[in-house]
């Protein structure tokens, strides 16, 4: 299978919209699949397991429905983020209730600031409400993918 | 008022950055200026001593030892896990502003930049010498 361009934090073939998952784990493999699929993650396992190390350390679910799930792994070869889009939502383990946004973020361990500072601008953009509605709003994959790249690459 | 901000997290790509921005919002919503340092593993751009100098009041809001601590000696300060930032930036800021008008807040005094890791002691070295003479030779 073809790759999707790897100069872009995320594609449409990296996001799921109407992910469904019953536990964070779950969710998290989902997306962690499509990165794998997507020749951006080598090992799936052990990025799973990079994931979930971090995860231990502290809940990364936030207010206003978003869980970021995110390592810095000898596993990932180009900085990605997976989104899902959850109708019913999925628990992060933020105090305000479960996330319906859902993004996975993977950067090399070995990435220099140049390639971090994408992820560092789509983290910026994380807080923003309109932002975040937008990517809600969105009707396809294609769409999300679209708004993360004009958010994060044109600038 | 002047703010002054150091963002950090454990894995340094993520909240390190969100939390950065909604400090910014946040201070702007509320008529303050702010200038925040974020250091994460995306590198770390030193805030100019002359911004620290004049600032109000520092708002640390780290999940890490903060790098060359130092070079805010002698400023009222609060201190927060970023965490806390992403739930609640209004409130952080409005803690920090009612701990300076309170005239309660500590200022912060830690030991000199010899002890110090190297990252940020790049962009204060030529203070080195200052606090050498100011806090005895180590």
């Amino acid at each position: 299978m073809a790759h999707s361009d790897h100069s872009l934090l995320t594609t449409e073939d990296i996001v799921i919209v109407g992910l469904e998952a019953a536990t964070k784990e779950e969710a998290t493999r989902q997306l962690a699949e499509k990165l794998f699929d997507d020749g951006r993650v080598t090992d799936l396992e052990g990025f799973l397991e990079d994931v979930a190390a971090r995860e231990e350390q502290m809940n990364t679910g936030l207010p206003n429905g978003i869980g970021i799930p995110h390592a810095r792994s000898a596993h990932v070869s180009t900085p990605s983020v997976a989104v899902g889009v959850s109708k019913f939502g999925v628990h992060f383990g933020a105090a305000d209730g479960p996330a319906n946004l859902i993004f996975l973020i993977g950067a090399p361990d070995t990435a220099d600031d140049e390639h971090l500072h994408i992820i560092a601008a789509l983290a910026r953009k994380l807080v923003l409400d309109e932002f975040l509605d937008s990517l809600r709003n969105a009707n396809n994959g294609a769409e999300i993918a679209q708004i993360i790249t004009e958010g994060v690459h044109k600038r | 008022m002047k703010i002054v901000a150091v963002t950090s997290c454990i894995t340094g790509i993520a909240h390190t950055y969100m939390a950065a921005e909604a400090l910014e919002q946040a201070a702007k919503k509320a008529g303050h200026d702010i200038t925040v340092e974020t250091q994460g593993s995306a590198g770390s751009t030193a805030i100019p001593q002359a911004t620290i100098d004049s600032a109000d009041v520092v708002i640390f809001a780290c999940d890490l030892d903060v790098k060359n601590k130092s070079r805010f000696n002698g400023k009222p300060f609060v201190q927060v896990g970023v965490t806390k930032v992403l739930a609640d930036a209004n409130s952080v800021i409005a803690q920090a502003t009612e701990a300076l008008a309170s005239g309660k807040v500590p200022t912060l005094k830690v030991d000199s930049p010899a002890s110090e890791t190297s990252g940020a002691a790049r962009a204060t070295s030529t203070r080195t010498g200052f606090f050498a003479r100011v806090f005895g030779k180590k």
